[in-house]
């Protein structure tokens, strides 16, 4: 998964050294070139970690996605390894084995015929270690009350059954990924490449479903399994390079419903209920890509054409599981859902001279989907037929998107480029069929003197559409004033600025960055209003000596926007404003004195959320929701002391502060007619430390061949 | 309404159009150079290792760069060792008279005078295929990034190329997405659990954020696949595109979300009845809790809002 593309990069990255040459090597006189004094590599180098780390509290939080979940010791085992033969390479990494987060990756391969990769990683997903359900679980699709529970009407009702009913059900899965890759050098020419990736999840989600007007969450088991491939033969020659590709991806939810029996009063034959779980599906997909690259203006033209085909045809549910309902036949037992793909690129890229470059881009993408549309008969919440037919909807959409740019140098400091490029998107079954997005922007980068580097990037943006169609909306319902905001007209406009200051001859060295973005929807009446968006970091970094560093940085990133909504069906009766701000303070260093032994690295990190919604309407006045707040500190030390060439002594220290609001969580009893999970808000203070011994295989030094 | 806008929207499209056209009035007067060949070395790693005898030079042999039985790898038999990345080198390595300056190295070396896009060619050289199809032209390219602003060749294991260093890598350059994947809910890159390439190709992906794969959500749906569908009920913004909704950077909100609930909802859905009220701070727990408000919001019972394969799943709630 997350190593997935690293991989198939390091797949490609070697063997595809040895398809092309170096640079015009047969130009060039190189029988004297005897290398006599290169020291190649011809030995096994490895270095081993092992150990123990402590975790003073339980702390779910801090184990999402590091496995340091439970208070209590864990293994410390890091390592990799290499080993350069005559003929193979063999290279693996080992690391966090033993946690819920382990991963190793080996690759053997004889360099300029083949390489083999094997990897496997876990990732842990802890959501919430505060949560408590009442449901019994007789299997992984179902649900069940415990055994003299008493349906009522409210929450509230429930207090007394609750407390002997209530147990404990952490919310979290665990990703487990497995990774095969090959290559195969197949001439001179030629690249045969295959990955294969199994990716496993399983664990505990929460869903939420109920009845008309009651509802509870729902403990759901998670057990999907993903496999995907990529295989193709890469092509190259000396001027031009070309892919043949095949990525296929095949999903399994090993569960296809819910099923739960309600805990509140419910009407006869109601009792139970039933959800559809996310579908299995597949989608293939084959591609051809190059780029050929032209003497006339050093100039390059690259392309892509993909083709693929997604299908989802698992036998579908029954309307309801009611048995007072009869609701009919459905119109067919599998969906035999079908979407066809295309996307196609062609960029040109172009230097007609040492001071100009050209570009020129061309994008398609297409989702054509080829659903079955049928009329279906609702059963409203597995409780009364809806009595209206309705059609399944199968969106579709075509995006394309084509750009002109340009740069031109007017000294080696003054550096002036600015662009175009119109992007069109048409749909189906929405209120806006056809939007066009126009944008242009202009950027100066100007290097005044060397050690300092300003960039200035403005532009405009310009979204509009053929005509919001409010008859559709007004069939659903929807108030006709309201635009869409992903389908709304839109002006934006925005700017970055960029400044690098590196003096050759200082130890110091500073940049910041600022980006602004002010989108404006001003034929929006109803919706999303406008939004604005502000960005800025500075970093400072400090080289004290050649063995000693550190760096300071602040980043800041600001988030506003406005809505507006009604009520009454009618003209906008309120509105609401958010805030959302997020800062964040680093401070980190290293030290490693002179005589290399010591090595001692240092950083903290603070950093804090908030989120703010103040609204205003007319049935209620002004109206301030309390802030989402949440506060980071994190600190780290690492430090190593080698004890001799071979053995070391390691040291980790984590330490991580976290607290958070959020009036949405609520307990049990909180909301009348939704039976919750309980969840509360995280607030642990954890420490982790871990003391290991390192021991090297093989010489670090390199000397050079007598 | 527009008056103001398109005025300045034009000002915008007409400096790009006049930098467009100034790059073609530049073109027309470029004349042919004489190019003279460059001079290598007279022995190639020989010569340079009189002088580069340092560790940190010679750490070079610990990568693949330096695998001899590999023909192709630079210090393959006949190829051009050091200077098949660092240039012709002949100029360097030679003779410089007292008080003269040595030439740089042309490439890969802080006093070189070489252009980056030029200094890059070394590297596309060899990895034409890797780099394929969309290095030319991409952000990366676009601002004169240097294959060795981002992987260091000479150590054993190149950080960028480490799920646990990569990030700290992008983060040199791309430090407003540091501070994102600082907030609350955020992919593991801060737990160094995932890489920027599991979502970005930045040797040049394909749509405009150099994605790995052809579109947003094809590339979300790398690790999200149980989303793809079709579902028998879709809902229209998800399969189009995956951040109408989420921040994939990093959020305050639960879910990545861009906005909070129920507000996000209220974005789009304004019918007559629960989607059009105000969700305000009556709905708070120590007023009249509101189940529009609060647990889940909106998602207490539309919580299918990726899509429904229930026949009678059309409100998102089955």
């Amino acid at each position: 998964m997350f190593k997935r593309t690293l991989r198939s990069r390091r797949i490609l990255v070697a063997p595809l050294v040895l398809l092309a040459p170096a640079l015009s090597y047969a130009q060039v006189d190189t029988s004297d070139w005897a290398c006599e004094s290169c020291p190649f590599d011809q030995e096994y180098r490895a270095e081993i970690e092992g150990g123990a780390t402590y975790v003073s509290d339980d702390a779910v939080r801090f184990g999402n996605f590091t496995g340091y979940d439970e208070k209590g010791t864990y293994p410390l085992i890091n390592g990799q390894g290499r080993y350069s033969g005559d003929k193979y390479l063999v290279d693996y990494t080992l690391e966090d084995i033993g946690l819920d987060s382990q991963a190793f990756d080996l690759s053997v391969g004889a360099p300029g015929k083949f390489e083999l990769n094997l990897g496997y990683r876990e990732l842990p997903f802890r959501r919430f270690g505060t949560t408590s359900t009442i449901f019994d679980r007789p299997a992984s699709d179902s649900l069940a009350l415990p055994s003299g529970w008493v349906p009522v009407s409210t929450t509230a009702e429930m207090e007394s059954q609750l407390p002997s009913s209530l147990r404990p059900q952490n919310i979290g899965t665990d990703r487990q990924v497995i990774d095969l890759g090959a290559n195969w050098n197949a001439g001179d020419k030629y690249l045969l490449f295959a990955d294969f990736r199994r990716q496993t999840k399983d664990g505990i989600d929460i869903s939420s479903a109920g009845s008309y007007t009651q509802a509870s969450f729902l403990p759901r088991v998670i057990d999907h399994e993903t496999d995907q491939v990529d295989a193709g033969v890469h092509y190259n020659t000396a001027n031009a390079s070309f892919t043949v590709a095949y990525y296929g991806s095949f999903f399994t939810n090993n569960n296809s419903s819910l099923t739960w029996e309600t805990p509140f009063l419910a009407q006869p034959g109601a009792t139970s209920l039933r959800m559809a779980a996310e579908p299995d599906n597949e989608f293939s997909q084959v591609s051809l890509s190059g780029q050929y690259r032209m003497k006339t203006w050093d100039t390059v033209f690259a392309f892509l054409v993909a083709s693929g085909r997604g299908k989802q045809n698992q036998a579908l549910l029954p309307y309801t599981i009611n048995p007072d309902i009869d609701a009919g036949a459905l119109p067919r037992s599998n969906l035999d859902g079908k979407v066809d793909t295309a996307n196609y690129s062609f960029t040109l890229a172009s230097r007609p001279s040492d001071k100009t470059r050209l570009q020129f881009f061309y994008r398609y993408d297409e989702r054509d989907n080829g659903t079955p549309i049928d009329q279906w008969s609702r059963v409203v919440v597995d409780s009364f037929p809806s009595g209206e037919p309705e059609p399944n909807l199968a969106y579709s959409f075509e995006r394309e998107d084509v750009g002109l740019s340009g740069e031109y140098a007017f000294s080696r400091k003054l550096k002036v480029s600015a662009g175009y490029d119109r992007k069109r998107l048409d749909r189906n079954y929405q209120e806006v069929v056809e939007q066009l997005t126009d944008r242009g922007w202009g950027q100066v980068r100007w290097r005044p003197v060397q050690w300092l580097d300003i960039r200035a990037k403005g532009g405009a943006e310009q979204r509009g559409h053929d005509g919001y169609d409010e008859t559709l909306g007004s069939v659903l319902g929807q108030n006709p004033l309201m635009r869409k905001y992903n389908l709304a007209y839109r002006y934006r406009e925005f700017g970055e600025l960029t400044a690098s200051i590196m003096p050759l001859e200082s130890p110091v060295s500073l940049s910041a960055t600022v980006l602004f973005a002010d989108d404006e929807y001003e034929e929006s009446l109803i919706g999303l209003n406008g939004s604005e968006e502000m960005r800025g970091t500075v970093d400072l970094s400090w080289a004290i000596s050649d063995g000693a560093s550190l760096y300071v940085l602040y980043g800041h990133d600001r988030i506003d926007a406005h809505q507006t909504g009604s009520q009454q069906f009618d003209w906008w009766d309120w509105s609401a404003f958010h805030e959302d701000r997020f800062d964040h303070f680093g401070f980190g260093m290293t030290w490693r004195p002179a005589d290399g032994r010591f090595n001692l690295g240092f950083s903290l990190d603070r950093a804090e959320g908030n989120t703010g919604i103040s609204l205003d309407s007319l049935s209620g006045g002004p109206s301030t929701l309390p802030d989402l707040e949440s506060t980071l500190d994190t600190a780290r030390i690492e430090a190593s002391y080698d004890f001799t060439d071979r053995w070391s002594g390691t040291f980790d220290l984590r330490y991580e502060r976290f607290e958070m609001t959020d009036w949405a969580l609520v307990s049990q009893t909180t909301l009348p007619l939704v039976l919750t999970s309980g969840a509360q808000p995280y607030d642990y203070d954890v420490y982790a430390v871990g003391i290991g011994i390192r021991y090297r295989f093989g010489d670090d030094a390199i000397s050079l061949a007598d | 309404m527009f008056g103001k806008k398109t005025v300045r929207k034009s000002a915008v499209l007409a400096m790009a159009l006049v930098a467009i056209a100034s790059t073609g009035v530049a073109t027309a007067q470029t004349a042919e150079e004489e190019v003279t060949p460059p001079s290598y070395s007279r022995k190639g790693a020989d010569t340079c290792f009189q002088c580069h005898d340092d560790q940190a030079t010679l750490a070079v042999f610990k990568t693949r760069h330096a695998v001899p039985q590999d023909p192709n790898s630079p210090f393959g038999h006949g190829q051009l060792q050091c200077e098949a990345c660092h240039g012709p080198g002949g100029d360097h390595a030679g003779r410089v008279r007292r008080g003269q300056e040595r030439p740089p190295i042309p490439a890969f070396a802080s006093n070189s005078t070489t252009q980056i896009q030029d200094q890059n060619e070394y590297c596309i050289e060899c990895h034409l295929g890797d780099t394929s199809f969309a290095w030319h032209g991409s952000s990366h390219d676009d601002n004169t990034v240097a294959c060795s602003d981002c992987h260091t060749l000479h150590v054993e294991r190149d950080p960028v190329l480490a799920t646990s260093t990569q990030a700290d890598v992008c983060f040199d350059c791309h430090q407003q997405q540091r501070t994102q994947s600082m907030k609350p809910y955020a992919h593991p890159i801060r737990q160094d659990k995932m890489e920027c390439t599991s979502c970005h190709n930045p040797h040049g992906g394909r749509p405009e954020n150099s994605l790995g794969r052809m579109t947003a959500n094809g590339t979300c749906y790398e690790c999200h696949a149980e989303f793809r569908g079709p579902f028998l009920w879709e809902h229209a913004p998800v399969p189009e595109d995956c951040n109408n909704c989420h921040n994939p950077h990093g959020s305050n909100l639960p879910g990545m979300l861009s906005m909070r609930a129920p507000m996000l909802c209220q974005s789009c859905h304004s019918q007559a009845g629960h989607p059009s009220l105000p969700q305000d701070e009556r709905g708070l727990p120590e007023n009249n809790p509101s189940d529009l408000l609060l647990g889940q919001t909106c998602m207490n019972c539309h919580d299918q809002v990726h899509g429904s394969n229930h026949p009678s799943g059309s409100k998102l709630m089955r």
